[in-house]
């Protein structure tokens, strides 16, 4: 075989490095067979043979351990090959070469707490059997004796960690040598650093203080890393010394112990010891007596610090005080649950699971995001501290004991449990092995091939049949953590369902009060009412209790997301029992995730959409697919319609037909607005063709019921005004219309305009009359003709005659301006012609007077003035309030009165094509344009947005944060963003209200 | 801040404190105070104290009322003037929404949050603020209609047996005595006028600062039978009262303004500082001169200045650069001279700071510095070189801030439009006045 191929079957990634290495005169005259047999075994053969010639140029007898028996060579390869850091270290020191003579185990054990103390303090020579030992050695010379002493150890534990049958097996006991081996390094350092102490204060003084250093964080829970920062709270005991005095050298104790483990020196330093989780933070004292702990935890901490305490355990300094330490807090740690915000920082640590991870990262991290390492820990203890209130059992520290307890006391159940400690232990490993190589603190998974292959050898244990291949490395690590998410979920919610319907025998079972606890900590208001609507929903024997038995956890954890979680169960509690078996439900439900996301989504979201599919249910279905979504058009809903109505004769039944039609548009819209499916330009669009719809078949109807007794002698044709007009208005608006007739020829003018009458009075009331049985959740489409000629006091009707008459005559100003927006909305086509013919010399008059324009802006400022409703805030209003719906919408109108005349580009009835039009004949500036419909687009936006929550309209900006939290998500923005959404809109109406005062007052 | 509540609690304790005062300050700048009981000093530090704040200017919504009071232990004090048993004290709060968020119209929060932009531009800001005020015989105007100094001093006159001469070796102690350092105190140039630096401190505890101080300043003149005020320009003859603050931005412990070597030993940052305020002071002038009055102040001659200029030690110069002592780089600083006695401290500080970081943000280009004495300038001298003039009267100021991008970020928008809606308002009704001065010019001859 090539030496090239055989480089290739070791796993060497640069072969011409590797065949020079080889070459190397430290190697010569070494049997090339046993040398091959040692750097197949190694993760990176590359580093390991560098490192190995580069470790004989300095130690030559280690040439025997090279090509030596497997056996005894495999610890050596193993750990240049896994660790370019380890290989440096031993580059410096090869004294502890020796490390290598052991005889390997395949099932080690960790080294002894004990034993690491006594041989760490023993390097700086200290004396482990004293109660506080001070080293013999100080300054430079003792930081390097007790890092190198550090690293050996380290040494010993690669070896074994790497030569374990079973690397996942062997994980924890690995996490708890790492954190004995920091603790022993602490205690080294403190025995260091009370010998400094000794120089600068009175010895005796300095031996009276007793101090304790507790561990947090992964150390505090014996599962560090290799290398990670050690988080470290101090106490100390004053002894007989007053406690200022004590905190005085307390402090320099705690300073002393950090120089000692990362102050800069020829040994590196090890890792960074921080103490920021003390009292306070960074500007907390270094050091507090028990006592002042005590006060601090009693009556300060905020919810997250006692959860950071289940995690604290002493690890070096005085035991004796360190217990006393644990015993004060640990009864904290358990009340923690019960207290004020506990859920809020719950939210807040699940948000930091998920946020903040730069982009280039977030396909490689490990640690963070959905299914990292955090969110199993965030998982378990959440869990921990929401049951271990009321059981001890669970009062563990590190992540694995934690996991098997919680299965043990029936909290999650048992498969799930060893799915996912299997889980955890994995992405540690990688992790892991990732640190190792570099012993440099990353959570990210190698970009490159060649170390994603040495990964991929390195968390293999040495028996494994596998062959290391990069792309299964990636895509094994993919599945775990695709299994993490999908856990969490379970984990979290199934056991609750387990408390009220036994699932099986061996999943985990709650005692109702901890399935309530459980869901308080998860945002559920009424625990006891949710607890009544899972009960209802998964009790008995039938498919869809089974089906939702399986799928509760799920939707619970959807629905928690929501800003109502109460409601939104509720809700679906509702939908449910209406739908009972229909099976296309239960098949959605089963098969279609994202059909169950989106329906917790609207129901925790939106009582407007929550209450519509109470009442029909039915539409459900359109949440499986985006097709069903899209906004149906106007021909095919009156296609629709006139298909009932020829079926359907009688008129009663006929009107309720549309009413129908017209609520299930109105809910279609909404959902796939809620989905993001449509944005506000499209909703305004959607929305008034479904109105159209509904005018029309009403128009249809009433002609059908008024000439049932007498033929017909006119025709009618109804003429949107306003944000009808422009199709542009929000879930349930007015309709805004103008009544136009035509009498059929050879009718006498008073006749037809008496019939006239009678049908534009029908056609108002069938659109808004109770029916019997009653459209439930109908938003009724109130007609409102007030903007017709001389107001309420003119005719409901006229002719088209009339109208040219009055306008000859009468036609003032904010006349021509309504017009703007008339669109013929139903009735008879050549009559619609006629009249936009009519009315286009009204609304576009060749000039506009400076008398007219002055009188627009009169009318404007009077409105301004009077119709803002008393005690309103005007800056919060969103129609009439600054730069508001109306300033914009007046400032386009004025342009199309000015301009229309002379540019047909402006003549439309929509506000955002009239202001692009405006803008792009220069008429005004386009950053003015863009800022004006951004608030425009906005305002509408929150309208919506507060009839979609709320199931109101209302026009005002909501005040309280939680109604504001709502709206601000409908409006794009992610949870907790009630403030920013506040000030934008305030700002960006601030801005319109400028450039409208600018334009339109020519100020 | 923890073992600061503990402190407070302790202190109720030791010293028999049977008032507590929680401080806050309304949009304008004035002071409002709610009474506590001692036993509900916990409770507020945990939850803060409900109050109905619709009455207070600028700081409810329309439909919310309900406010947090929440007492910062920090600024715990006893109030020495009113007396040693069953004493009195003070703490300032913070005003919190009633979902605990920190209110936006807050002015106090305003200042918070513009340090906290500082600081994440990795600066800490320090001010020191050198204030003037008048003490009066009593708050009446003589019978000539303008008010009656206590005496006819001058500048760093020492009057003889002076009432101001006791009055302020009174204030001073008091001021030290709530920990307010005082580093000079002298006779300014009006009569009766009187001007107290305070020593330098990171802006909010300075605000805070003034606030009490005026406060103090106000409570020994009355004990003494006098009247003090902080009105911007009480007497047309006399030199208006001015709040000169010091500007430094420190970055850990090295003074960021500071470079050795360079023109004025000023480093780019200070600069890029300067050039912020310079290039905003005309849009934040409605906040560091906030009345009617202030104008006439700005615009009244004496030392007051009114057009956009930046030198080194020019006291005619509206931004000027200390005189540089060797071996002090720490105490390099800039001096703002715009300010008036009666801003609101919160507002002015955060317009000054938010304008400056702008400046050091967006790299602005500083002018030239200013050598001449402005004032003796021809208008077509100072428009030729840079010289703009800041607004003319409360009027302009507040058309120009109307304008500004850059107050509404830093002020919020809340506070922005409560702020403008009272100035309008105040123009409003200024402008319906008829003046003595009119009465006096034309009611003889008309």
């Amino acid at each position: 075989m090539s030496l090239a191929r055989r480089l290739i079957a070791a796993g060497f990634s640069d072969l011409d490095k590797g065949e020079r290495f080889l070459a190397a005169r430290e190697l010569e005259g070494l049997d090339q067979d046993a040398l091959f047999a040692g750097l197949q075994l190694a993760a990176n053969p590359d580093t390991a043979l560098q490192s190995l010639v580069r470790l004989i140029e300095k130690h030559p007898e280690l040439r025997k351990l090279a090509v030596a028996d497997p056996e005894s060579s495999e610890p050596l390869y193993r750990v240049l090959g896994a660790s370019e850091a380890l290989g440096e270290f031993l580059i410096r020191h090869p004294e502890h070469l020796d490390a290598f003579e052991v005889r390997i185990s395949p099932e080690p054990l960790a080294a002894d707490a004990v034993t690491l103390r006594a041989r760490l303090l023993q390097s700086v020579r200290a004396d482990p059997k004293s109660a506080r030992p001070v080293a013999a050695l100080s300054g430079q010379e003792a930081y390097a004796a007790l890092r190198t002493a550090y690293r050996r150890g380290l040494v010993e534990l690669a070896i074994k960690d790497l030569c374990a049958a079973d690397p996942l097996d062997f994980m924890p006991a690995a996490g708890a040598e790492l954190a004995d081996l920091a603790g022993a390094a602490l205690e080294a350092a403190l025995a260091v650093s009370r010998a400094e102490a000794a120089e600068k204060f009175d010895a005796a003084e300095v031996a009276d203080v007793g101090l304790a250093v507790i561990g947090m964080g992964k150390c505090g829970a014996r599962e560090l890393n290799y290398i990670s920062d050690v988080d470290v709270i101090y106490v100390i005991d004053s002894g007989a010394l007053e406690d200022t005095l004590a905190t005085t050298i307390g402090t320099v104790l705690a300073s002393g112990i950090s120089r000692a483990i990362m102050s800069t020196s020829r040994e590196p330093g090890l890792w960074e010891v921080d103490a920021n989780l003390r009292p306070e933070g960074k500007s907390g004292p270094l050091v507090r007596t028990l006592a002042s702990h005590e006060s601090y935890y009693a009556r300060w901490a905020e919810s997250w610090e006692f959860q950071a305490l289940l995690k604290a355990r002493t690890i070096a300094g005085d035991p004796e005080l360190g217990a006393r330490y644990e015993a004060a807090v640990t009864p904290l740690i358990w009340s923690s649950a019960g207290r004020e915000g506990f859920v809020e920082s719950v939210r807040a640590m699940r948000r930091r699971v998920t946020e903040h991870i730069p982009a280039e990262e977030e396909q490689r991290q490990i640690k963070l995001g959905r299914g990292g390492l955090r969110d199993v820990e965030f998982t378990v203890q959440l869990l921990q501290l929401v049951h271990g209130k009321s059981d001890e059992s669970l009062r563990c520290r590190d992540t694995t004991s934690a996991i098997a307890a919680l299965s043990a006391g029936g909290y999650i159940g048992r498969s799930d449990a060893a799915e996912f400690d299997r889980d955890y232990r994995y992405l540690r490993l990688l992790e892991h092995r990732i640190q190792l190589f570099q012993l440099r603190r990353t959570h990210l998974m190698p970009a490159n091939e060649a170390s994603l292959r040495s990964l991929a050898k390195a968390v293999l244990g040495p028996f494994s049949a596998e062959r290391p291949k990069p792309d299964a490395l990636v895509a094994a690590w993919r599945q775990t953590k695709r299994s993490v998410r999908e856990l969490h979920e379970r984990i979290f919610y199934r056991p609750l369902l387990n408390s009220v319907a036994t699932l099986s025998s061996e999943e985990a079972r709650l005692t109702p009060e901890a399935a309530q606890g459980r869901l308080a900590a998860l945002g559920y208001l009424d625990p006891r009412g949710a607890m009544r609507h899972i009960e209802a929903l998964t009790a008995g024997v039938s498919r869809r209790a089974a089906l939702q038995r399986q799928l509760l956890p799920i939707l619970l954890d959807w629905l928690a997301d929501g800003v109502d979680p109460d409601a939104g169960l509720l809700a679906f509690r509702r939908v449910s029992e209406a739908l009972g078996t229909t099976h296309w439900y239960l098949g959605m439900l089963r098969d279609s995730t994202a059909a169950a996301e989106r329906l917790c989504h609207v129901l925790a979201n939106s009582r407007l959409i929550a209450d519509l599919l109470e009442v029909s249910p039915e539409s459900v279905a359109w949440l499986g697919t985006d097709k069903e979504l899209v906004p149906l058009s106007f021909k095919s809903q009156w296609l629709e319609i006139t298909s009932k109505m020829s079926r359907h004769a009688d008129p009663e039944s006929a009107m309720r037909l549309i009413r129908l039609i017209r609520r299930r548009e109105i809910l279609r819209v909404a959902i796939a607005d809620s989905e993001g499916l449509l944005d506000q330009d499209q909703v305004g669009a959607a929305l008034a063709d479904t109105d159209r719809a509904a005018v029309l078949g009403a128009l249809r109807v009433a002609e059908t019921i008024v000439t049932a007794e007498e033929p017909l002698k006119t025709h009618v044709l109804v003429v949107a005004m306003g944000r009808q007009g422009g199709r542009e208005i929000g879930y349930g608006s007015d309709a805004d219309v103008m009544y136009v007739h035509r009498g059929l020829p050879g009718v006498p003018e008073e006749e037809a305009q008496a019939q006239a009458l009678q049908i534009v009075g029908k056609l108002s009331s069938l659109l808004t009359q109770p029916l019997k049985p009653a459209i439930l959740a109908e938003r009724v489409l109130a007609v409102d003709a007030d903007l017709r000629p001389e107001g309420k006091s003119g005719p409901m009707v006229r002719t088209l005659e009339s109208y040219a008459e009055y306008y000859r005559r009468w036609s003032l100003v904010w006349e021509a301006q309504a017009l703007l927006r008339a669109r013929p909305m139903a009735g008879d086509d050549d009559l619609a012609e006629d009249f936009v013919a009519l009315i286009d010399t009204v609304r576009y008059p060749e000039s506009l007077s400076d008398q007219d324009v002055r009188e627009v802006r009169r009318v404007k400022a009077r409105v301004e003035a009077e119709r803002l409703p008393r005690g309103a805030d005007p800056a919060r209003h969103l129609k009439l309030g600054r730069g508001g719906l109306s300033d914009v919408e007046w400032l386009a109108q004025l342009l199309q009165l000015q301009h229309a005349g002379t540019h047909p580009e402006l003549r439309t009835t929509s506000t955002v094509e009239a202001l692009e039009a405006a803008a792009a004949l220069d008429l005004i500036d386009a950053a003015d344009t863009v800022v004006l419909l951004r608030a425009w687009r906005l305002a509408s936006r929150i309208r919506s947005a507060n009839v979609i929550w709320t199931g109101r309209s209302s026009d005002l900006l909501p005040s309280s944060r939680r109604d504001l939290e709502a709206v601000a998500r409908w409006c794009g923005y992610g949870q907790g963003n009630a403030a920013a959404l506040e000030e934008d809109y305030l700002r960006l109406s601030r801005r319109a209200r400028a450039v409208f005062e600018r334009v339109f007052y020519g100020q | 801040m923890d073992r600061q509540q503990e402190f407070v609690l302790r202190t109720i304790e030791e010293r028999d404190v049977r008032f507590v005062r929680l401080w806050f300050t309304d949009v304008v700048g004035s002071l409002k105070s709610v009474a506590l009981a001692p036993a509900e000093v916990e409770g507020a530090f945990e939850e803060g104290l409900g109050f109905d704040g619709s009455s207070i200017e600028g700081l409810a919504r329309v439909f919310e009322s309900d406010m947090l009071a929440q007492p910062d232990p920090a600024t715990f004090q006893i109030l020495p003037w009113r007396g040693e048993t069953e004493a009195t004290s003070r703490m300032f709060c913070d005003i919190l929404t009633p979902d605990g968020e920190p209110s936006a119209a807050d002015p106090r929060n305003v200042l918070k949050r513009t340090l906290a932009k500082a600081a994440d531009m990795g600066f800490t800001c320090y001010t020191h603020p050198e204030i003037e005020f008048y003490l009066l015989k009593s708050q009446q105007p003589g019978p000539d209609g303008s008010p009656i100094p206590v005496d006819e001093g001058g500048y760093f006159d020492h009057v003889p047996g002076g009432v101001a001469q006791d009055f302020r070796r009174t204030a001073v102690t008091m001021l030290e005595s709530v920990g307010i350092s005082v580093e000079f105190s002298h006779h300014e140039a009006g009569p009766g006028q009187n001007e107290i630096d305070l020593r330098y401190a990171d802006a909010l505890q300075t605000a805070d600062n003034i606030m009490t101080f005026r406060t103090v300043i106000k409570e020994v003149a009355l004990q003494q039978g006098t009247y003090a005020t902080f009105m911007p320009k009480p007497f047309t003859a006399h030199p208006g009262s001015g709040m000169h603050t010091h500007f430094s931005l420190f970055e850990g412990d090295t003074n960021a303004f500071y470079e050795a070597g360079a023109e004025f030993q000023l480093s780019e940052t200070a600069r890029q500082f300067i050039a912020g305020i310079l290039k905003h002071a005309p849009e934040f002038t409605a906040v560091t001169n906030q009345f009617v009055n202030s104008y006439k102040r700005l615009w009244g001659g004496g030392e007051a200045p009114s057009y956009l200029s930046w030198g080194h030690n020019n006291r005619s110069a509206l931004v000027r650069v200390p005189l540089y002592k060797p071996g002090k780089g720490q105490s390099a600083r800039i001096e703002y001279r715009g300010i008036d006695s009666a801003a609101n401290p919160y507002l002015a500080y955060a317009v000054l700071l938010g304008a400056g970081l702008k400046g050091i943000e967006e790299g602005y280009q500083l002018p030239a510095a200013a050598e001449d004495d402005i004032w003796s300038l021809s208008s077509a001298e100072r428009r030729a070189m840079g010289h703009d003039p800041l607004p003319a009267s409360l009027h302009d100021a507040i058309r120009t801030m109307e304008d500004s991008e850059l107050m509404p970020q830093i002020l919020g928008e809340q506070v922005f439009e409560h702020f403008l809606r009272n100035k309008r308002a105040e123009w409003q009704d200024y402008r319906l006045q008829v003046t003595p001065y009119e009465l006096q010019r034309n009611l003889g001859i008309l």
